[in-house]
């Protein structure tokens, strides 16, 4: 009976995933320019989440360094824009960012907690004060034009970057490769001791994580249109990703996501209709969800989801009844 | 086993779907910026509804960095505008044969660039508003062009600009620019320098676009006036204490300082030079000391002396009296304030004259024709930028605290004061 209940509950949910996506793609169909536009924004949250989960879910290193990656990936589109194929700079951008993270990653994943995320903080302000000063002093460059790119070719990519990453993520954790990490972040010692190469599994997941960092950044340069290193590399994308992965819940895989879909939407609708009270706004919301969501969004609804599918929501009633009883017989 | 494949496969397949609708998408490569529509090309449009006001957008930092420039700049000029275009019933439009108020829809694009340039587009594409205004800053303006003249869409630059703008404005044909900057105003600084005879200097420049441009553009000045220039050194934004620079500069005995920064920097500068008692002969500033607020932080006695760049006041024109009556005297931006209501008063006199709200007969007007504004006679030149023969000064001192006109001679509104009096005090 219970095997039943799942199987036709997976099979619902695939059915859903699948819908889903076939709206996403048909999106630019029936919908307007500027939807689609907003709909990009929020798959580079959802991206640059995404991947900072994939690290940071499991191994519990909390990396603030997705700004130096995002703005790899924009610095090269700038720099590469003009004279190579799209496609080509999209993936230039993610390699960068790759390689980026695996010298960094060799560097400092010895280093644990506090000291890491201060390290990979310091990061984002290296590699921008590196190229300020490179650019003033060498190259004497003042901010770079990005080639324009049509918003519906940017929804493309972005989407099938999406996709990557989901599978990506998907198929690491149910791999040996994420119980491993899971084991890190639980405990990394006995990880160690139990065989796991700690520090080779960490880079290089910290680097497939970049990667996609640096291809949304390519990606998203071509809409901003103009950047210079000061642009490129701010640090509000490092937070972002951790206020959205917390907002959404990390336990699931789809917790980041709905997390960073809902957050990023949330911000635009309120941005544009209270230009001068939303940061008011976004902050109780803010604060709210913090007290009283400690497991994201996603946990609020697994609760909800138990509640109503298992029947429990007679258990609970009875439940509450019975405490209420209870309490009314000890106040007598 | 088959269960288990499903979620990557569906995953896969849609991946598919997506790459080859993306590859069916016409060409990555943007089409060229779009020449300026005549009115013979276009297509026989269905008569147009009642219209009963003209609605502009703006997308400006109303939150992050960029905020205190947004606020001391651009921000209260078009607040004024819009207030006093209304006061006086609207804009006359031919076209819709009565005068049609203005109305601003505006959004916060929290100084981040991204936002800015999706936000523009909501303005242009959904809320299909009239006209857009320019956004703050200078790499916001440089990110708006692009992206307003794709769609045909007038974009009056305000606060920001740089002399880079020259080498795209030619691709940008519905890019308009107010500001002075560099290109005029640095000469002019020149002949003041060698007038005073200014010996040693010393450069201090932020690091962006603004302070590798007027480095660049003031230390060959400098060296071509014969002025020995003793050190240039660059600031990131947001530096907290300047004393180490400041103190090399008073060893060094430099006659002139020049810092090339913003507010925030040249605030913390001009408190750390009277701290440490560096009062060389001439002292300079980016924007921020231009602003009547600076003034009001640091007292009449405090910035007496102090140059900036700009520059206007009351004795400018006839009319600039009024117009600062209209911003009420704390506000002014003494570097732009009549550059930007001279800049609103050519598109509402380019609008009138055209008698419709169609961007393209707009602009043409607006590119070609002479207006009578707060400058006087005012227009722009073959760059669509603002001709320098209508700007009303180049680099401005504050003066018994007034910020008086000291170049370009011709405009100058009263002699420059040097050597730089002592701080207050000392």
């Amino acid at each position: 009976m219970n095997k039943v209940a799942f199987t036709s509950r997976n099979l619902y949910l695939q059915v859903l995933l699948i819908l889903v996506l076939i709206l996403l793609v048909a999106l630019p169909f029936y919908t307007s320019a500027y939807n689609i536009m907003l709909l990009c924004n929020i798959l580079m949250y959802i991206i640059i989440t995404v991947s900072w989960v994939l690290f940071s879910g499991p191994t519990g290193y909390i990396s603030l360094a997705s700004a130096a990656f995002f703005g790899v990936g924009i610095y090269t589109s700038a720099v590469l824009g003009q004279s190579l194929p799209l496609p080509l700079v999209i993936i230039i951008g993610g390699l960068f960012s790759f390689f980026l993270a695996l010298l960094v990653g060799v560097i400092t994943l010895r280093l644990r907690g506090m000291y890491f995320s201060i390290f990979t903080f310091g990061l984002v302000e290296l590699v921008k004060h590196f190229l300020l000063w490179w650019e003033i002093t060498k190259t004497n460059t003042r901010g770079r034009f990005v080639i324009l790119v049509n918003y519906i070719h940017v929804f493309y990519i972005m989407l099938a970057i999406f996709l990557v990453l989901l599978l990506i993520a998907y198929l690491i954790r149910r791999s040996k490769y994420g119980l491993a990490l899971q084991s890190i972040g639980e405990y990394e010692e006995a990880a160690a001791h139990i065989g796991i190469n700690v520090t080779l599994l960490k880079v290089v997941t910290f680097a497939v994580s970049s990667f996609f960092i640096g291809t949304v950044g390519a990606v998203m340069a071509t809409r901003w249109t103009y950047i210079d290193p000061v642009i490129a590399f701010d640090p509000f994308y490092s937070f972002m990703p951790v206020l959205m992965a917390i907002f959404g819940g990390m336990g699931q895989l789809y917790g980041p996501v709905i997390g960073a879909a809902i957050f990023a939407y949330l911000e635009e609708a309120l941005i544009t209709r209270f230009p001068y009270h939303y940061m008011l706004i976004f902050g109780i919301i803010m604060v709210v969800s913090i007290l009283y969501l400690p497991e994201g969004l996603i946990g609020l609804l697994q609760k909800l989801w138990k509640i109503i599918n298992s029947g429990r929501l007679a258990v609970y009633r009875e439940k509450r009844q019975k405490r209420g009883t209870g309490r009314e017989q000890e106040n007598a | 086993m088959v269960k288990k494949y499903i979620v990557p496969l569906v995953i896969c397949l849609i991946l598919f779907m997506a790459l080859f609708a993306g590859c069916t998408q016409p060409s990555t490569t943007p089409a060229p910026p779009s020449e300026p529509k005549t009115g013979g090309e276009q297509e026989p449009e269905p008569p147009k509804p009642e219209k009963d006001k003209i609605v502009f957008g703006s997308v400006h930092s109303i939150s992050g960095p960029l905020a205190i420039i947004e606020e001391a700049a651009f921000g209260p000029i078009r607040n004024l505008w819009f207030k006093d275009v209304n006061e006086r019933g609207g804009i006359y439009v031919e076209e819709y044969g009565k005068k049609l108020p203005v109305e601003l829809i505006e959004y916060d694009d929290k100084s981040d660039i991204g936002t800015m340039t999706r936000l523009l587009e909501k303005l242009i594409l959904e809320d299909k508003v009239d006209f857009i205004l320019p956004p703050t800053g200078t790499a916001m303006l440089y990110a708006a062009g692009p992206v307003a003249n794709k769609h045909g869409y007038i974009l009056p630059g305000m606060s920001g600009g740089a002399t880079t703008i020259k080498e795209i404005i030619g691709g940008l044909p519905y890019f308009f620019s107010n500001l002075n900057f560099s290109d005029t105003q640095v000469p002019a600084f020149g002949e003041l320098v060698s007038e005073l005879g200014v010996k040693s200097a010393a450069v201090v420049f932020i690091e962006d676009l603004h302070g590798v441009e007027y480095s660049g553009a003031v230390v060959p000045e400098m060296v071509l006036r014969g002025v020995d220039v003793a050190f240039v050194k660059s600031i990131p934004q947001g530096i907290q204490d300047m004393s180490a620079i400041i103190k090399e500069a008073k060893a060094a005995d430099v006659d002139a300082f020049l810092c090339l920064a913003y507010p925030d920097e040249n605030i913390l500068c001009v408190s750390q030079s009277m701290e440490l008692g560096f009062n060389p002969k001439l002292m300079i500033f980016g924007p921020g000391v231009c602003y009547t607020f600076f003034k009001d932080i640091f007292g009449d006695e405090g910035v007496e002396g102090l140059m900036s760049w700009g520059a206007w006041n009351g004795k400018s024109t006839p009319e600039s009296q009024e117009l600062i009556d209209k911003i009420g005297v704390a506000n002014v931006d003494w570097w732009g304030h009549n550059l930007y209501w001279a800049g609103m008063q050519m598109l509402e006199k380019s609008i009138e004259k055209a008698g419709t709200l169609d961007q393209s007969v707009v602009r043409e007007i607006m590119a070609t024709e002479t207006f009578d504004t707060v400058l006087g006679p005012t227009y722009y030149d073959e760059n669509r930028m603002l001709a320098a023969e209508c700007h009303t000064g180049e680099v401005g001192q504050w003066q018994s605290g007034q910020f008086e006109v000291i170049g370009p001679k011709n405009k100058a509104t009263a002699e420059p004061i040097y050597p730089k009096p002592p701080w207050p005090g000392q």
